[in-house]
Protein backbone atom coordinates (compact mmCIF):
# COMPACT_ATOMS: atom_id res chain seq x y z
CA UNK A 1 0.00 0.00 0.00
CA UNK A 2 1.37 3.05 -1.32
CA UNK A 3 -0.05 6.98 0.50
CA UNK A 4 1.50 9.35 -1.91
CA UNK A 5 0.86 13.22 -0.87
CA UNK A 6 -1.99 12.17 1.42
CA UNK A 7 -3.30 9.78 -2.06
CA UNK A 8 -3.61 6.04 -1.22
CA UNK A 9 -2.32 4.68 -4.67
CA UNK A 10 -1.41 0.61 -4.30
CA UNK A 11 1.56 0.05 -5.65
CA UNK A 12 0.81 -3.06 -6.62
CA UNK A 13 -2.13 -2.05 -9.46
CA UNK A 14 -1.92 -0.18 -12.64
CA UNK A 15 -2.88 3.24 -12.97
CA UNK A 16 -4.17 5.35 -16.80
CA UNK A 17 -3.96 9.04 -16.49
CA UNK A 18 -7.31 9.57 -16.39
CA UNK A 19 -7.42 7.78 -13.08
CA UNK A 20 -9.52 4.08 -13.92
CA UNK A 21 -6.40 1.25 -12.67
CA UNK A 22 -6.08 -2.28 -13.43
CA UNK A 23 -5.36 -4.94 -11.20
CA UNK A 24 -4.22 -8.39 -12.61
CA UNK A 25 -5.58 -11.55 -11.25
CA UNK A 26 -6.14 -14.82 -12.86
CA UNK A 27 -5.27 -13.08 -16.30
CA UNK A 28 -8.42 -10.87 -15.90
CA UNK A 29 -8.07 -7.37 -15.47
CA UNK A 30 -10.34 -5.82 -12.11
CA UNK A 31 -10.62 -1.91 -12.91
CA UNK A 32 -12.09 0.94 -10.97
CA UNK A 33 -11.50 4.81 -10.03
CA UNK A 34 -8.10 5.86 -8.06
CA UNK A 35 -8.29 7.61 -4.71
CA UNK A 36 -7.06 10.90 -6.27
CA UNK A 37 -10.56 10.83 -8.50
CA UNK A 38 -12.64 10.03 -5.61
CA UNK A 39 -11.40 12.39 -3.46
CA UNK A 40 -11.70 15.15 -6.39
CA UNK A 41 -14.69 14.22 -7.53
CA UNK A 42 -16.46 13.80 -4.41
CA UNK A 43 -19.49 12.02 -3.72
CA UNK A 44 -20.34 9.52 -6.44
CA UNK A 45 -24.02 9.91 -7.49
CA UNK A 46 -24.27 7.52 -10.83
CA UNK A 47 -21.75 5.39 -12.77
CA UNK A 48 -23.28 4.86 -16.60
CA UNK A 49 -21.62 1.29 -17.18
CA UNK A 50 -21.21 -0.14 -20.45
CA UNK A 51 -22.85 -3.99 -20.91
CA UNK A 52 -21.08 -7.47 -20.30
CA UNK A 53 -19.57 -8.44 -23.74
CA UNK A 54 -18.72 -5.02 -24.88
CA UNK A 55 -15.66 -4.35 -26.43
CA UNK A 56 -13.22 -2.12 -25.70
CA UNK A 57 -9.70 -0.54 -26.83
CA UNK A 58 -7.36 0.74 -24.28
CA UNK A 59 -8.01 4.34 -23.23
CA UNK A 60 -10.95 4.30 -24.75
CA UNK A 61 -14.12 5.87 -22.89
CA UNK A 62 -16.21 3.05 -21.64
CA UNK A 63 -18.41 4.72 -18.87
CA UNK A 64 -19.42 7.78 -17.17
CA UNK A 65 -19.57 9.13 -13.79
CA UNK A 66 -21.90 11.33 -12.03
CA UNK A 67 -20.50 13.73 -9.02
CA UNK A 68 -23.07 16.47 -8.08
CA UNK A 69 -23.82 17.93 -11.05
CA UNK A 70 -20.24 16.93 -13.20
CA UNK A 71 -20.53 13.74 -15.33
CA UNK A 72 -16.94 12.35 -15.62
CA UNK A 73 -15.26 9.72 -17.83
CA UNK A 74 -14.21 6.25 -17.06
CA UNK A 75 -11.60 5.17 -19.81
CA UNK A 76 -10.42 1.45 -20.00
CA UNK A 77 -6.83 0.95 -18.59
CA UNK A 78 -6.44 -1.80 -21.13
CA UNK A 79 -8.28 -3.52 -24.50
CA UNK A 80 -10.73 -6.47 -24.38
CA UNK A 81 -13.80 -7.90 -23.60
CA UNK A 82 -15.86 -6.48 -20.60
CA UNK A 83 -17.32 -9.75 -18.64
CA UNK A 84 -18.32 -8.54 -15.04
CA UNK A 85 -19.99 -5.01 -14.17
CA UNK A 86 -20.31 -4.61 -10.29
CA UNK A 87 -24.12 -4.78 -9.60
CA UNK A 88 -23.40 -3.72 -6.44
CA UNK A 89 -22.84 0.21 -7.61
CA UNK A 90 -26.42 0.21 -8.95
CA UNK A 91 -27.73 0.25 -5.38
CA UNK A 92 -24.90 2.04 -3.76
CA UNK A 93 -22.36 4.05 -5.63
CA UNK A 94 -20.49 5.72 -2.51
CA UNK A 95 -19.00 2.02 -2.29
CA UNK A 96 -16.15 4.17 -5.26
CA UNK A 97 -15.94 6.92 -2.80
CA UNK A 98 -15.37 4.58 0.32
CA UNK A 99 -13.77 1.77 -0.95
CA UNK A 100 -12.35 2.71 -3.95
CA UNK A 101 -9.82 -0.19 -4.78
CA UNK A 102 -12.46 -2.95 -2.80
CA UNK A 103 -15.70 -3.02 -2.98
CA UNK A 104 -15.85 0.03 -5.11
CA UNK A 105 -14.55 -1.80 -7.96
CA UNK A 106 -16.59 -1.00 -11.34
CA UNK A 107 -15.46 -3.76 -14.33
CA UNK A 108 -13.43 -6.80 -14.89
CA UNK A 109 -12.21 -7.15 -18.40
CA UNK A 110 -10.94 -10.05 -19.99
CA UNK A 111 -7.51 -8.48 -21.36
CA UNK A 112 -6.67 -9.16 -25.34
CA UNK A 113 -2.85 -7.80 -25.28
CA UNK A 114 -2.30 -7.09 -21.55
CA UNK A 115 1.50 -7.75 -21.75
CA UNK A 116 2.09 -5.02 -24.42
CA UNK A 117 -0.37 -2.33 -22.67
CA UNK A 118 0.52 -3.39 -19.30
CA UNK A 119 3.88 -1.32 -20.57
CA UNK A 120 1.34 1.81 -20.99
CA UNK A 121 0.46 2.34 -17.60
CA UNK A 122 1.76 4.08 -14.83
CA UNK A 123 3.10 1.41 -12.07
CA UNK A 124 5.16 1.56 -8.84
CA UNK A 125 7.77 4.60 -8.43
CA UNK A 126 5.85 5.50 -12.03
CA UNK A 127 3.19 6.80 -10.13
CA UNK A 128 5.09 9.21 -8.06
CA UNK A 129 6.06 12.01 -10.62
CA UNK A 130 2.41 11.41 -12.14
CA UNK A 131 0.74 12.56 -8.80
CA UNK A 132 3.41 15.35 -8.31
CA UNK A 133 2.51 16.76 -11.65
CA UNK A 134 -1.11 16.21 -11.22
CA UNK A 135 -1.08 18.04 -8.58
CA UNK A 136 1.53 20.67 -9.61
CA UNK A 137 -0.74 21.34 -12.71
CA UNK A 138 -4.15 21.71 -10.25
CA UNK A 139 -1.86 24.38 -8.28
CA UNK A 140 -0.71 26.32 -11.63
CA UNK A 141 -3.68 26.70 -12.53
CA UNK A 142 -5.41 27.87 -9.73
CA UNK A 143 -2.39 30.53 -9.21
CA UNK A 144 -2.49 32.18 -12.40
CA UNK A 145 -6.39 31.92 -12.50
CA UNK B 1 -6.55 38.77 -28.26
CA UNK B 2 -8.21 35.63 -28.58
CA UNK B 3 -11.66 35.65 -30.96
CA UNK B 4 -14.20 33.07 -29.44
CA UNK B 5 -17.23 32.20 -31.12
CA UNK B 6 -21.02 33.44 -30.48
CA UNK B 7 -24.20 31.77 -30.75
CA UNK B 8 -26.44 33.74 -30.22
CA UNK B 9 -30.48 32.84 -30.20
CA UNK B 10 -32.01 35.49 -28.05
CA UNK B 11 -34.80 37.11 -29.95
CA UNK B 12 -36.24 33.61 -30.88
CA UNK B 13 -36.51 31.15 -28.54
CA UNK B 14 -35.68 27.19 -29.26
CA UNK B 15 -36.71 24.16 -29.25
CA UNK B 16 -35.42 21.96 -25.94
CA UNK B 17 -34.53 19.79 -28.63
CA UNK B 18 -32.41 22.40 -30.81
CA UNK B 19 -30.71 24.44 -28.02
CA UNK B 20 -29.51 20.94 -26.27
CA UNK B 21 -28.29 19.49 -29.80
CA UNK B 22 -26.37 22.84 -30.24
CA UNK B 23 -24.71 23.16 -26.85
CA UNK B 24 -23.66 19.24 -27.29
CA UNK B 25 -22.32 20.55 -30.49
CA UNK B 26 -19.65 22.64 -28.73
CA UNK B 27 -17.24 20.62 -27.08
CA UNK B 28 -17.06 18.59 -30.61
CA UNK B 29 -16.07 21.36 -32.26
CA UNK B 30 -13.36 21.84 -30.45
CA UNK B 31 -12.16 19.17 -30.07
CA UNK B 32 -12.57 17.47 -33.91
CA UNK B 33 -13.15 20.59 -35.56
CA UNK B 34 -10.50 22.94 -34.05
CA UNK B 35 -13.41 25.50 -33.28
CA UNK B 36 -11.77 27.73 -30.48
CA UNK B 37 -14.30 28.17 -27.61
CA UNK B 38 -17.59 28.72 -28.57
CA UNK B 39 -20.14 30.41 -25.61
CA UNK B 40 -23.85 29.71 -26.90
CA UNK B 41 -26.21 32.49 -25.06
CA UNK B 42 -30.02 31.44 -26.01
CA UNK B 43 -33.68 31.12 -24.86
CA UNK B 44 -35.68 28.23 -24.90
CA UNK B 45 -39.08 27.42 -25.58
CA UNK B 46 -40.97 26.88 -22.04
CA UNK B 47 -39.04 23.82 -21.38
CA UNK B 48 -38.78 21.31 -18.17
CA UNK B 49 -35.18 19.56 -18.68
CA UNK B 50 -34.09 17.14 -16.41
CA UNK B 51 -30.49 15.83 -15.60
CA UNK B 52 -28.92 13.38 -17.74
CA UNK B 53 -28.75 10.78 -14.94
CA UNK B 54 -32.44 11.61 -13.50
CA UNK B 55 -35.98 9.86 -13.68
CA UNK B 56 -37.91 11.75 -16.04
CA UNK B 57 -41.30 10.39 -14.96
CA UNK B 58 -40.21 10.80 -11.29
CA UNK B 59 -39.26 14.10 -12.08
CA UNK B 60 -41.95 16.30 -13.94
CA UNK B 61 -45.37 15.34 -14.60
CA UNK B 62 -45.60 15.00 -17.58
CA UNK B 63 -49.41 14.80 -18.38
CA UNK B 64 -49.26 18.45 -17.08
CA UNK B 65 -46.19 19.75 -19.56
CA UNK B 66 -48.61 18.51 -22.33
CA UNK B 67 -51.28 20.25 -21.82
CA UNK B 68 -49.53 23.16 -21.01
CA UNK B 69 -47.57 23.14 -23.88
CA UNK B 70 -44.45 23.09 -21.76
CA UNK B 71 -41.50 21.03 -24.11
CA UNK B 72 -39.46 18.33 -21.93
CA UNK B 73 -36.23 16.60 -22.62
CA UNK B 74 -33.04 15.70 -20.84
CA UNK B 75 -29.50 17.21 -21.23
CA UNK B 76 -26.46 15.84 -21.42
CA UNK B 77 -24.98 17.43 -17.81
CA UNK B 78 -25.79 16.09 -14.86
CA UNK B 79 -28.09 18.02 -12.10
CA UNK B 80 -31.55 18.12 -11.26
CA UNK B 81 -34.45 19.68 -13.07
CA UNK B 82 -34.54 23.22 -14.05
CA UNK B 83 -37.72 25.18 -15.83
CA UNK B 84 -36.49 27.17 -19.11
CA UNK B 85 -38.38 29.71 -20.51
CA UNK B 86 -38.26 33.08 -21.93
CA UNK B 87 -36.97 35.05 -18.95
CA UNK B 88 -34.10 32.28 -17.99
CA UNK B 89 -31.07 32.94 -20.11
CA UNK B 90 -29.04 29.56 -21.00
CA UNK B 91 -25.71 29.25 -21.54
CA UNK B 92 -24.08 26.37 -23.35
CA UNK B 93 -20.13 26.85 -23.22
CA UNK B 94 -16.94 24.20 -24.76
CA UNK B 95 -13.96 25.55 -23.49
CA UNK B 96 -10.75 23.17 -23.49
CA UNK B 97 -9.85 21.54 -20.26
CA UNK B 98 -6.40 23.40 -20.30
CA UNK B 99 -7.98 26.70 -21.56
CA UNK B 100 -5.74 29.55 -19.85
CA UNK B 101 -7.90 31.30 -17.02
CA UNK B 102 -9.70 27.88 -16.57
CA UNK B 103 -8.61 26.24 -12.90
CA UNK B 104 -7.99 22.87 -12.68
CA UNK B 105 -10.13 19.84 -11.36
CA UNK B 106 -14.23 19.62 -11.13
CA UNK B 107 -14.08 22.84 -8.71
CA UNK B 108 -11.21 24.72 -10.30
CA UNK B 109 -13.73 24.42 -13.42
CA UNK B 110 -17.01 25.43 -11.84
CA UNK B 111 -15.57 27.73 -9.54
CA UNK B 112 -13.79 30.05 -12.68
CA UNK B 113 -17.47 29.48 -14.89
CA UNK B 114 -18.97 30.88 -11.51
CA UNK B 115 -16.67 33.28 -10.93
CA UNK B 116 -17.45 34.87 -14.55
CA UNK B 117 -21.41 34.38 -13.91
CA UNK B 118 -20.78 36.59 -10.84
CA UNK B 119 -19.13 38.87 -13.02
CA UNK B 120 -22.11 39.17 -14.95
CA UNK B 121 -24.53 39.66 -12.35
CA UNK B 122 -22.18 42.29 -10.51
CA UNK B 123 -22.60 44.05 -14.38
CA UNK B 124 -26.16 44.30 -13.41
CA UNK B 125 -25.06 45.63 -9.72
CA UNK B 126 -26.35 41.89 -8.31
CA UNK B 127 -23.37 40.34 -5.70
CA UNK B 128 -23.98 37.02 -5.93
CA UNK B 129 -21.75 34.31 -4.72
CA UNK B 130 -20.78 30.91 -5.18
CA UNK B 131 -22.80 28.27 -3.32
CA UNK B 132 -21.01 24.69 -3.19
CA UNK B 133 -21.62 22.54 -4.87
CA UNK B 134 -22.87 24.09 -7.90
CA UNK B 135 -25.21 27.12 -7.92
CA UNK B 136 -25.19 30.90 -7.37
CA UNK B 137 -26.83 32.63 -4.60
CA UNK B 138 -27.79 35.95 -3.73
CA UNK B 139 -28.66 36.20 0.16
CA UNK B 140 -28.61 32.71 0.39
CA UNK B 141 -31.21 32.04 -2.47
CA UNK B 142 -30.36 30.50 -5.77
CA UNK B 143 -30.03 32.78 -8.92
CA UNK B 144 -28.65 30.39 -11.20
CA UNK B 145 -27.79 26.39 -11.38
CA UNK B 146 -25.08 24.97 -13.24
CA UNK B 147 -23.51 21.82 -14.67
CA UNK B 148 -21.18 20.29 -16.97
CA UNK B 149 -20.16 16.82 -18.62
CA UNK B 150 -16.69 15.73 -20.32
CA UNK B 151 -17.94 14.62 -23.26
CA UNK B 152 -14.84 14.11 -25.36
CA UNK B 153 -11.40 13.67 -24.09
CA UNK B 154 -10.30 17.44 -23.82
CA UNK B 155 -13.08 19.84 -23.96
CA UNK B 156 -16.46 20.03 -21.91
CA UNK B 157 -20.22 21.18 -22.06
CA UNK B 158 -20.48 23.91 -19.32
CA UNK B 159 -24.30 24.75 -19.02
CA UNK B 160 -25.82 27.70 -16.30
CA UNK B 161 -29.24 28.85 -16.03
CA UNK B 162 -29.51 32.40 -15.00
CA UNK B 163 -33.15 33.63 -13.73
CA UNK B 164 -34.22 36.96 -15.08
CA UNK B 165 -37.81 36.08 -13.81
CA UNK B 166 -39.42 32.67 -12.59
CA UNK B 167 -42.54 31.11 -12.72
CA UNK B 168 -42.81 29.26 -9.40
CA UNK B 169 -46.88 28.35 -9.70
CA UNK B 170 -46.08 26.49 -12.82
CA UNK B 171 -42.93 24.97 -11.75
CA UNK B 172 -44.99 23.27 -8.71
CA UNK B 173 -47.56 22.26 -11.71
CA UNK B 174 -45.25 20.32 -13.68
CA UNK B 175 -42.73 19.08 -11.01
CA UNK B 176 -44.02 16.35 -8.63
CA UNK B 177 -44.32 17.65 -5.42
CA UNK B 178 -44.51 15.61 -1.93
CA UNK B 179 -48.23 15.49 -1.21
CA UNK B 180 -47.85 16.40 2.79
CA UNK B 181 -48.06 19.92 4.40
CA UNK B 182 -45.47 21.15 2.24
CA UNK B 183 -47.64 21.29 -0.44
CA UNK B 184 -50.27 23.24 0.99
CA UNK B 185 -47.22 26.13 1.54
CA UNK B 186 -44.47 25.00 -1.98
CA UNK B 187 -44.85 28.67 -2.80
CA UNK B 188 -43.02 29.99 0.09
CA UNK B 189 -40.89 26.93 0.50
CA UNK B 190 -39.55 28.03 -3.19
CA UNK B 191 -39.88 31.56 -3.34
CA UNK B 192 -37.78 31.33 -0.12
CA UNK B 193 -35.09 29.52 -1.99
CA UNK B 194 -34.86 31.05 -5.41
CA UNK B 195 -34.51 34.69 -6.42
CA UNK B 196 -34.27 36.08 -9.66
CA UNK B 197 -32.37 39.02 -11.35
CA UNK B 198 -35.82 41.22 -11.76
CA UNK B 199 -36.51 40.92 -8.03
CA UNK B 200 -33.05 41.72 -6.75
CA UNK B 201 -33.33 44.67 -8.89
CA UNK B 202 -37.21 45.67 -8.09
CA UNK B 203 -37.04 46.29 -11.60
CA UNK B 204 -37.62 44.52 -14.95
CA UNK B 205 -35.08 44.32 -17.49
CA UNK B 206 -34.85 43.03 -21.15
CA UNK B 207 -32.69 40.23 -21.76
CA UNK B 208 -30.63 41.65 -24.19
CA UNK B 209 -28.90 43.54 -20.99
CA UNK B 210 -28.46 40.17 -19.31
CA UNK B 211 -26.51 39.26 -21.86
CA UNK B 212 -25.05 41.91 -22.50
CA UNK B 213 -23.66 41.23 -19.09
CA UNK B 214 -22.59 38.02 -19.50
CA UNK B 215 -20.50 38.62 -22.88
CA UNK B 216 -18.42 41.07 -20.98
CA UNK B 217 -17.84 39.19 -17.83
CA UNK B 218 -16.52 36.80 -19.89
CA UNK B 219 -14.51 39.07 -22.20
CA UNK B 220 -12.76 40.77 -18.99
CA UNK B 221 -12.00 37.32 -17.35
CA UNK B 222 -10.97 35.32 -20.23
CA UNK B 223 -9.19 38.84 -22.19
CA UNK B 224 -11.03 37.13 -24.95
CA UNK B 225 -13.19 39.41 -28.04
CA UNK B 226 -16.51 37.55 -29.57
CA UNK B 227 -17.50 36.92 -33.07
CA UNK B 228 -20.80 36.18 -33.13
CA UNK B 229 -21.81 33.86 -35.79
CA UNK B 230 -24.09 30.93 -36.75
CA UNK B 231 -22.87 27.26 -37.09
CA UNK B 232 -21.11 26.05 -40.16
CA UNK B 233 -21.66 23.28 -41.86
CA UNK B 234 -20.19 20.86 -39.96
CA UNK B 235 -21.80 21.99 -36.91
CA UNK B 236 -25.04 22.12 -38.36
CA UNK B 237 -24.21 18.33 -39.35
CA UNK B 238 -23.63 17.52 -35.74
CA UNK B 239 -26.93 19.27 -34.49
CA UNK B 240 -28.57 17.32 -36.78
CA UNK B 241 -27.23 14.36 -35.56
CA UNK B 242 -27.89 15.14 -32.28
CA UNK B 243 -31.31 16.19 -32.20
CA UNK B 244 -31.77 12.94 -34.11
CA UNK B 245 -29.99 10.61 -32.22
CA UNK B 246 -30.71 12.65 -28.51
CA UNK B 247 -33.07 15.06 -28.56
CA UNK B 248 -36.24 13.36 -30.53
CA UNK B 249 -35.76 9.94 -29.76
CA UNK B 250 -37.68 8.49 -27.03
CA UNK B 251 -34.91 6.49 -26.13
CA UNK B 252 -33.03 9.19 -25.00
CA UNK B 253 -35.70 11.42 -23.29
CA UNK B 254 -37.14 8.62 -21.56
CA UNK B 255 -33.60 6.77 -20.63
CA UNK B 256 -33.74 4.21 -17.94
CA UNK B 257 -30.35 4.64 -17.18
CA UNK B 258 -30.79 6.93 -13.62
CA UNK B 259 -30.66 5.92 -10.24
CA UNK B 260 -34.14 4.51 -8.72
CA UNK B 261 -35.84 7.76 -7.63
CA UNK B 262 -37.42 8.32 -4.24
CA UNK B 263 -38.48 10.34 -2.06
CA UNK B 264 -38.95 10.42 1.38
CA UNK B 265 -40.98 12.50 4.41
CA UNK B 266 -40.49 13.73 8.12
CA UNK B 267 -42.06 15.40 10.82
CA UNK B 268 -40.57 15.46 14.08
CA UNK B 269 -41.42 17.69 17.41
CA UNK B 270 -38.63 19.25 18.86
CA UNK B 271 -37.84 22.01 21.60
CA UNK B 272 -37.93 24.86 19.16
CA UNK B 273 -40.74 24.09 16.68
CA UNK B 274 -42.17 21.41 14.64
CA UNK B 275 -39.42 20.19 11.97
CA UNK B 276 -40.47 18.68 8.99
CA UNK B 277 -37.79 17.44 6.34
CA UNK B 278 -38.81 16.82 2.22
CA UNK B 279 -36.10 14.24 0.70
CA UNK B 280 -35.52 13.50 -3.12
CA UNK B 281 -33.21 10.66 -3.46
CA UNK B 282 -31.78 9.40 -6.64
CA UNK B 283 -30.18 5.87 -5.36
CA UNK B 284 -28.66 6.37 -2.26
CA UNK B 285 -27.72 10.59 -2.77
CA UNK B 286 -30.00 13.39 -1.74
CA UNK B 287 -30.75 14.86 -4.57
CA UNK B 288 -33.36 17.82 -2.96
CA UNK B 289 -33.85 18.48 0.08
CA UNK B 290 -36.09 20.77 2.26
CA UNK B 291 -36.34 21.75 6.28
CA UNK B 292 -39.15 23.34 6.67
CA UNK B 293 -41.36 23.80 10.00
CA UNK B 294 -42.38 26.53 12.64
CA UNK B 295 -38.72 26.67 13.94
CA UNK B 296 -36.96 29.88 14.03
CA UNK B 297 -33.77 30.31 11.73
CA UNK B 298 -33.08 32.62 8.61
CA UNK B 299 -33.60 31.45 5.41
CA UNK B 300 -29.83 31.95 4.12
CA UNK B 301 -29.01 29.31 6.82
CA UNK B 302 -31.50 27.01 5.92
CA UNK B 303 -30.62 27.08 2.44
CA UNK B 304 -27.08 26.53 3.65
CA UNK B 305 -27.69 23.23 5.36
CA UNK B 306 -29.73 22.28 2.51
CA UNK B 307 -27.12 22.96 -0.16
CA UNK B 308 -24.24 21.04 2.19
CA UNK B 309 -26.69 18.06 1.58
CA UNK B 310 -26.99 17.93 -1.98
CA UNK B 311 -25.78 15.86 -4.33
CA UNK B 312 -24.13 14.18 -1.30
CA UNK B 313 -24.52 10.36 0.09
CA UNK B 314 -27.89 9.48 1.95
CA UNK B 315 -25.74 7.96 4.72
CA UNK B 316 -25.57 8.79 8.32
CA UNK B 317 -21.71 9.15 8.56
CA UNK B 318 -21.90 11.16 5.36
CA UNK B 319 -24.76 13.24 6.52
CA UNK B 320 -23.17 13.91 9.90
CA UNK B 321 -20.19 14.83 7.72
CA UNK B 322 -21.28 17.28 5.43
CA UNK B 323 -23.52 19.00 8.24
CA UNK B 324 -20.94 19.56 10.56
CA UNK B 325 -19.01 21.70 7.71
CA UNK B 326 -21.55 24.03 7.84
CA UNK B 327 -23.27 23.39 11.47
CA UNK B 328 -22.99 26.05 14.37
CA UNK B 329 -24.43 26.50 17.64
CA UNK B 330 -28.21 27.78 17.54
CA UNK B 331 -28.05 27.71 13.36
CA UNK B 332 -31.40 26.07 13.76
CA UNK B 333 -32.98 27.71 17.89
CA UNK B 334 -34.01 24.57 19.36
CA UNK B 335 -32.70 22.04 16.74
CA UNK B 336 -29.76 19.61 17.60
CA UNK B 337 -27.74 18.77 15.31
CA UNK B 338 -28.27 15.27 16.27
CA UNK B 339 -32.43 15.99 16.54
CA UNK B 340 -31.61 17.02 12.48
CA UNK B 341 -29.91 14.29 11.51
CA UNK B 342 -32.12 12.12 13.03
CA UNK B 343 -35.14 13.61 10.96
CA UNK B 344 -32.99 13.21 7.51
CA UNK B 345 -32.79 9.87 8.00
CA UNK B 346 -36.14 9.43 9.15
CA UNK B 347 -37.76 10.81 5.87
CA UNK B 348 -35.00 8.44 4.22
CA UNK B 349 -36.99 5.58 5.84
CA UNK B 350 -40.53 7.07 5.88
CA UNK B 351 -40.99 7.01 1.27
CA UNK B 352 -43.99 8.42 -0.19
CA UNK B 353 -45.35 8.26 -3.18
CA UNK B 354 -45.80 11.31 -5.56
Amino acid sequence: MATIKGYNMPDELYYHEEHSWARVENGKVTVGMDDMFQKEAGDIVFVDLPDEEDEVEQGEICGKIQSRKWIGKLCAPVSGEIVEINEELEDDTSLINEHPYGKGWILVIEPSDLESELGNLMHGDALIPFVDQEIKRTEEERAKA
Amino acid sequence: MPLWRLFKDIVNPVSAALGLSIDDTLPLSLSQHGSPPILHLYIFKPSAIVGKYQDINAALRLDRCRQREIEYNRRSTGGGTVIMGPKVVALGLGISLDHPGLKGGINGIFESLSTVLMDALQNLGIKAGFRPKNDLEVGGRKIAGLSASLETEKAILFHASLLVDFDIPLMLDIMHQPPLKLSDKGYSCFSQRITTIKEQLGCDIDMDTVVAAIEKAFIQRFDVSFEVVEPDTWEKKSIREFTTTRYTNPDWIFSHKHPRSSMGVSAVKTPGGLLEIYLALAGNTIEHIMITGDFFSTTKDINLLESSLKWTSAKREKIEEHLSEVWRNEIIYGVSFDTLTEAILQAKENLITA
